[in-house]
This record gives structure tokens, C-alpha cells and sequence, in this order.
């Protein structure tokens, strides 16, 4: 494809050519750069649109939702991840919280919800109760939402905090930035290659072992 | 102690039941909340009931509760009972008269009978349906015994005691293709069954399914609605979709362990939900608590009442077309879930009651916390005023909407802020003190309307009135325990158990396997963020629990949609379903 590019100078002047045809400077990514242009693979900016935009499914189960939402609401103001954009219907969500108990009842209700999202989709399990049933092991709640849902990310706690939920879609996007997909069924190779398995536990143990004094119960 | 009991009915209603049904047997039982508890016989009931409701001194109103006992693994029955295999428990609520009254079926066999109460009071049914679903008690000309709780598909009825509890006793839950079809096949509307009719006589109707999972329903609830055009002709709750089985959680934790539980069936209620638990437990123990624990209780509960008051606000002006406040009130939640934390260590479930007291004194620097809070959030109400109540489009959509008078209220077991807008008094903290609220100087709101705007200005209303008892609560907090020093408070008192060895045994016992309660029944009702909310005990002297009964204001609350939405339209629907304030764990349990 023949193109040209060129600057619009501040001035107003008409502009200089720069393209091939003038025989200029070469096009290198450098030059184009201090032009003002950023030149990208169109995969890397799909990946890092993807990264910045999870728009999240209205979608609550129980006690966790209420965590969930309070991180949606200005005090944590969800808005600085890009993931703000909350979706009432499954077609145009991105991520689905399973932020609740996962009930046997609902279960069914839960997979075709998640079976109605487009791809690429993913999936954060919020709380005990998702994670693993947490302290309902009772005949009425499945013992752990991945029992019928790929799980992306976990997040311990009963109710965990908005901080974590904040926390989980950091991990999420940095799987998701690190997620290699095709750009379409016809383009580059095919299937999905994702990065390393991350862990906040192990990535932050040395933040955790260097806190060595806590708040005493009886000081405020 | 000074939690009041409703004024026991005059010996004279007694000797009335009596003669009303001559001939058979009225079986009176002692319990340790001092309520007057009856066996009746089944045959009786309907007629009883009928009186009760319609002419006896008190009268009461309101079926307040009605569940089943599992009775065949009772060990220490108290002597003179009537054999029972199960029996059926209704507690009757007499908002005029304050009284309660317990009376109590005994049924033999594998599917005993039970005569049906739908006919007397419109709430029975979804009680009924409970029963049946959880204990295979069949009542007789019940309009339409489905299951409610668990799914259609599922075989057995899990509260009794031969059905397992935990999920692990069964096979891995896996959701092949053919289960899956299985299940949406039984979620499916067969509108016919519901009483729904697809075609009129000239037209069509449209049957819409909302939820269980809808923006707009707070949580996993699902309403079946038939429509001509956007007007409401019938419309169907179900429910189930949030059952975790916290009563049956009860008969294998220890009367310790179970207290986290509670938290979670008014999950915006927190420490609210522990109280009634702890108070019943305490009435059977005989615990004393002190005025300390007492003031500290009264205080955290207020704080839970404001914080889920806010919820309810911000969500009810955001369902009716206002973005923006639920923006502002959640900042307030943050600042009480602050004070909250500083207090218990915990945000939403702190479970932070303790059988005797609470978990913990409170922290040095408390009073300067409390007071920020206190005289921060008066201002915000006054803008909320001004943001959302005065907001004309807000009042076109709920003046008027959903409303209701206090007689249909009582016959639906409406309680609370939903019971108060219609311009019934009844507070329990004011009719009953317990836990101390005697001592303090605050008002009942009320409204007349009865409608959706009420209901909410009753609620906003009752926030500042909460301002008012935390403040007195900064003022006035006593000196003393925060925990009784009784032998049956948990965790034990560690002081004595260095002395001896018996006391340490003692002590090492009641960590580990818990406390052991006296056999006997107990109950203990509180006014919740959403209306009465109460738990019933059954002890046979061991660690735990023979049988929990937790009552929830939300599941009546819910019952009485339809009866309230017929002839709206769906948006006023929605305008309804955010103003019952409800959350599904308080419905399903
Ligand atoms: S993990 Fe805890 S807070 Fe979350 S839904 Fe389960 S019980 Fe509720």
C-alpha cells in the first residue's frame, strides 16, 4: 500500500512532504514516533484495548455482590481500570463475578449466562463461597463455581474487600495483556496461547513478610 | 433480665381454647422464652385459628411464623407431650394486643396431613409450600403444595433428620449437557400452573419471565409476569434460588460456630442478625448479659440499621431513574463500615456477638470515631432530602404506588418499616425493650400512605432516629463487662482456668466441643433493618442445635407482591420490588 505521511506544522505553513515519495528521512518507527505517530502491531493494540476495557456483567449471587459493588461506587471508583461499563445483558459483557454462593438451584441459570457472553470472556470467582462452597457445605450449594465454569481469577475472603475485587481485575488484566489471540479465524495462527499462571500470594510475600507491626485490637 | 417477653395471654384465653375444643386434649409446654406454648389437636386447628384471628381477647392478627419440627430423633422431649413424629409449629402475633402465642400439631407417620391454613391467613401458603419442601408435611386442600425452595428435580426433603446435610455426602456435583437440560426444563414457566393464562377472550397476553438474574430484582429472585401490554394482569414470585440451608446449618455447628452463620441471612444486617441469635441462647441459658455489652450491642446494631438503610436508598432512587445518589450514600457507607471496622475487626459480617456479650471491648479512641460519624451524617440526609425525596419526577413514581392499608399488612406478616408507613406503630423496641433500648429517648417514624414513597420516608426517618440512639450510646456507654461471667458465654472466661484443674477441663471442653445447653425451646424476636426478625431454638442439652427456626421479615415481605402489583405497570413493579427492601439470603435463608 503506497501512503504518505505528514505533519501539520503548528505554524500553519503548508506541510513539508516526509513520505517515501520525497525521498526524506526513512520511515522508521523512531522518526515516526517524534511525529507523533506510534506504529503497533494490530494484535499488540487489540491485546492492550482488551486489557483496558473488562466491561463487567451486572451480576451478583449473594453477600459478595454487595463488596463487588461497593468497589463499582465512588469511594474505589472502578472507572481508573477501564471497567466501569457495567452490562446489564451477558452479550456485551467481558467478565462475568461469580460473587456469590454458587447455589445448586442457580447453577444452571449461571452456566447458560456465562454461555451467552461473546468471546473473549472470562470469569473471576469472588469469595469463599465461589471459590470452593466456603463454609456452606450444604446440600443446596455446589462446592465451587468451577465445578461447571473455567475459572481466570480467584479471590479469597467472606466477603473479600473492594480492595481485593480491585486487586483481581489488575491480575485479570495482566493475564488478559499477556493472553495471545488471533485477530480473526482467518488471520495468524490460531488458538489461544496464555501467559504464566500469576499469583499474588507469591508476588507479594515480600510486602507481607516486611510489615512487621499491625494495628493492636484494642487501639483504633 | 431486662429483654421483655410479649405480656403473657391472660389464663383466660387459655381456659377459651380449652372449651373450644372440648373433648380433646390442649397440651400446654413450658419453654424457656416464657411463651404460651399449646399443643392442639389437628383437628382443631382450622377452627381455632379462625377464632383467634377473628374473636378472641387479644386478637391476633398475624401469622407470624409456621414451620416443621423433625421430632424422631428427639431425645429429651419434656414428659406429657403427644407423640409426635413431626409436628407443625404456628406462631401468632398479636400486634394489639403485644402478645405471641405458640401452638403446636403433633403428626404421626412418614407423610402426615396437616390441615391447610390458607383459607385463614393469606401468608400461609408460602410457609405451607416450606414445610413440604424441607419436611414432606403434606397439608391438606393447600391450593398448590409445590416445592419453593430447593428445585423441582431434586428427591427428598433435606430438613429432615435421615437426609444429609453437607453437599460432600453427595456424588460431585457435575452440570453435563443433560442435566443442565434437565433443570432448564424444570426452571421452564408453565404459566397455566401459576393460574396465568397466555389468551384472553379477545386477545393475547404476553407471559414475561424477570429474573433470577435481572439488575432490577436485588439479587437471585425470579417474578413470572402476565402483561396486557405493559399493564400487570398477574404476576408470580420464586424463590429458592438462594437457598443455603442456614437452618440446617444449625444442627451441626456448635451453638458457638453457628454465630458467623447468622450474619449472613440479612447480609446488609451484620451484627443485627447475631442478636436475636445470642438473646435466644442467653433466655435458655439464663445469662445475664451486662449493661455495658448491652449499650455495645444497641450501638453496632444502629450503625448495621443505618448502613442498610443507605443501600436500601440509594438502590430505590437508582431504580426509579436517579444515578447519582447512590454514588453519595456510598461514601457513607465507607465512612460507617470505617467505624464498624475500628470496632469489630470486620466490615459486613463481623459475627462479633458473643453468647454473654460481645467479642470484644471497644478500642481505645471509639468516642471520637462514633461522634465523626454522627455528626457527619445528619447533613447528607438533609441533601439526600433535597437530592431524592423532593425530587418531583421520584415522587411521581411513588406516590401512591404499591400501596397498602395496615389490616392487608397483617394479614400478609408485613412487619417493619413496610408495616410502619401504613401507619401501625409497632417497633418492637419500643413494645418489647430489649437489650436495653428502654433506656433510650427516640421515636417511632410513621407514615399513612402506605405506598412506595412511605415506605421510603419512613426508612429515611429511621436513620436519623438511629443518629439519636448512637449518640446517647457516645454519651452514656456504662461501665463494666463486655461479657457476662457466666459459665455457659463463649469463648469461656480464661481467668479461672489457671486455678484448678476442673476449671480448666471445664474450659477446654466448652472451646472445643462448645457449650452445653440446657434441653429446652427458646426464642428471641428483634426489630431488624427489615422487620421482625426472630430464631427459634430447640435444645436436647447437647452442642448444638436440635432444631433452628430462623423467621425473616423478607420472606413474607415478598409473598405479597402480587397482591400489590396487579393492575400497575412494570416499571411500577420495580418501583414496588426496591421498596420492600429485601435481600434474598433473608428470604431463602
Ligand atoms: S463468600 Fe461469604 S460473603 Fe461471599 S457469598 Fe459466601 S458467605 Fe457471603
Amino acid at each position: 500500500m503506497e501512503y504518505t505521511l505528514q505533519r501539520w506544522p503548528r505554524g500553519g505553513q503548508a506541510p513539508e512532504e516526509t513520505g517515501p515519495q520525497a525521498g526524506g528521512a526513512p520511515d522508521s518507527p523512531e522518526s515516526l514516533h517524534k511525529q507523533g505517530i506510534l506504529t503497533a502491531r494490530l494484535n499488540d493494540l487489540v491485546q492492550w484495548g482488551r486489557k483496558h476495557s473488562i466491561w463487567p456483567f451486572n451480576f451478583g449471587l449473594s453477600c459478595c455482590y454487595v463488596e463487588m459493588a461497593t468497589a463499582f461506587t465512588s469511594p474505589h471508583d472502578v472507572a481508573r481500570f477501564g471497567a466501569e461499563v457495567i452490562r446489564a445483558t451477558p452479550r456485551q459483557a467481558d467478565v462475568i463475578v461469580i460473587s456469590g454462593t454458587p447455589f445448586l438451584k442457580m447453577a444452571p441459570v449461571i452456566q447458560r449466562l456465562y454461555e451467552q457472553m461473546l468471546a473473549p470472556k472470562w470469569v473471576i470467582s469472588m469469595g469463599s463461597c465461589a471459590n470452593s462452597g466456603g463454609m456452606y457445605d450444604i446440600y443446596s450449594v455446589v462446592q465451587g463455581v468451577d465445578k461447571f465454569l473455567p475459572v481466570d481469577v480467584y479471590i479469597s475472603g467472606c466477603p473479600p474487600r473492594p480492595e481485593a475485587f480491585l486487586e483481581a481485575l489488575m491480575l485479570l488484566q495482566q493475564q488478559v495483556g499477556a493472553e495471545q489471540r488471533p485477530l480473526s479465524w482467518t488471520v495468524g495462527p490460531q488458538g489461544i496461547q496464555r501467559g504464566p499462571k500469576l499469583s499474588r500470594r507469591d508476588s507479594k510475600r515480600a510486602h507481607r513478610l516486611a510489615a512487621t507491626t499491625l494495628r493492636p485490637p484494642d487501639e483504633v | 433480665m431486662t429483654a421483655a417477653v410479649a405480656a403473657a395471654p391472660s389464663a383466660s384465653l387459655i381456659e377459651a381454647l380449652r372449651a373450644r375444643c372440648a373433648g380433646q386434649e390442649l397440651v400446654e409446654e413450658r419453654t424457656a422464652d416464657g411463651m404460651p406454648t399449646l399443643w392442639v389437636p389437628a383437628g382443631a386447628l382450622r377452627g381455632l385459628m379462625r377464632w383467634l384471628k377473628a374473636e378472641a381477647s387479644p386478637r391476633f392478627e398475624m401469622l407470624y411464623d409456621l414451620y416443621a419440627v423433625d421430632e424422631r430423633q428427639r431425645s429429651r422431649r419434656a414428659p406429657g407431650l403427644p407423640a409426635a413424629d413431626f409436628s407443625v409449629v404456628y406462631q401468632l402475633l398479636s400486634v394489639r394486643g403485644n402478645a405471641d402465642l405458640r401452638l403446636k400439631v403433633a403428626l404421626r407417620g412418614e407423610y402426615p396431613h396437616c390441615p391447610s391454613l390458607c383459607e385463614v391467613w393469606a401468608n400461609a401458603s408460602w410457609y405451607e409450600r416450606e414445610a413440604w419442601d424441607l419436611f414432606g408435611v403434606v397439608f391438606d386442600d393447600h391450593p398448590h403444595l409445590v416445592r419453593i425452595m430447593m428445585p423441582r428435580t431434586w428427591e427428598g426433603h433435606p430438613l429432615r433428620k435421615d437426609h444429609p446435610a453437607r453437599a460432600t455426602e453427595f456424588e460431585r456435583f457435575q452440570l453435563d449437557e443433560a442435566r443442565a437440560q434437565r433443570e432448564q426444563e424444570a426452571l421452564r414457566i408453565d404459566p397455566e400452573e401459576w393460574g396465568m393464562s397466555p389468551q384472553g377472550e379477545d386477545h393475547d397476553y404476553m407471559i414475561l419471565n424477570l429474573g433470577p438474574n435481572h439488575p432490577s430484582v436485588h439479587g437471585v429472585f425470579r417474578v413470572m409476569l402476565q402483561l396486557d401490554g405493559e399493564e400487570i394482569v398477574e404476576a408470580v414470585p420464586d424463590i429458592g434460588y438462594h437457598h443455603r440451608g442456614a437452618e440446617k446449618m444449625g444442627e451441626r455447628q456448635s451453638w458457638h460456630s453457628y454465630i458467623p452463620y447468622t450474619d449472613r441471612v440479612d447480609y446488609l444486617g451484620g451484627v443485627m442478625n447475631n442478636l436475636p441469635y445470642v438473646m435466644a441462647l442467653e433466655r435458655l441459658a439464663g445469662i445475664e448479659v451486662p449493661p455495658r455489652a448491652q449499650t455495645i450491642r444497641v450501638m453496632l446494631c444502629e450503625f448495621f440499621r443505618i448502613t442498610s438503610h443507605l443501600l436500601f436508598y440509594g438502590t430505590f432512587v437508582q431504580d426509579v431513574g436517579a444515578m447519582s445518589p447512590i454514588f453519595y450514600m456510598f461514601v457513607d457507607r465507607q465512612k460507617a463500615y470505617d467505624v464498624i471496622e475500628a470496632i469489630c475487626g470486620f466490615r459486613m459480617h463481623p459475627a462479633w456477638f458473643r453468647i454473654g456479650g460481645v467479642a470484644h471491648d471497644l478500642p481505645r479512641g471509639w468516642q471520637q470515631l462514633v461522634r465523626d460519624f454522627v455528626d457527619w451524617m445528619p447533613r447528607r440526609l438533609d441533601d439526600y432530602e433535597k437530592m431524592a425525596l423532593k425530587n418531583r419526577m421520584l415522587q411521581k413514581r411513588a406516590i401512591g404506588v404499591g400501596a397498602y392499608d395496615t389490616a392487608t399488612a397483617l394479614e400478609w406478616g408485613v412487619t417493619g418499616p413496610g408495616l410502619r408507613a401504613t401507619g401501625c406503630d409497632f417497633d418492637l423496641r419500643k413494645a418489647r425493650p430489649y437489650s436495653g433500648y428502654q433506656h433510650f429517648d427516640f421515636e417511632v417514624p410513621t407514615a399513612t400512605g402506605g405506598d412506595v414513597y412511605d415506605r421510603c420516608v419512613v426508612r429515611v426517618e429511621e436513620m436519623r432516629q438511629s443518629l439519636r440512639i448512637i449518640r446517647q450510646c457516645l454519651e452514656h456507654m456504662p461501665e463494666g463487662d463486655y461479657k457476662a461471667r457466666h459459665p455457659l458465654t463463649t469463648p469461656p472466661i480464661k481467668d479461672h482456668t489457671m486455678r484448678d484443674i476442673d476449671t480448666l477441663i471445664h474450659h477446654f471442653l466448652s472451646v472445643s466441643w462448645g457449650p452445653v445447653m440446657p434441653a429446652g425451646e427458646s426464642s428471641a424476636m428483634v426489630e431488624a433493618t427489615k422487620g421482625l426478625n426472630s430464631y427459634t431454638l430447640s435444645s436436647d442439652g447437647g452442642t448444638m442445635s436440635y432444631r433452628t427456626r430462623i423467621r425473616t421479615p423478607s420472606f413474607p415481605h415478598l409473598q405479597m407482591i402480587p397482591a400489590i402489583s396487579r393492575g400497575l405497570m412494570v416499571p411500577d413493579l420495580i418501583a414496588i420490588i426496591a421498596s420492600i427492601d429485601f435481600v434474598m439470603a433473608d428470604v431463602d435463608r
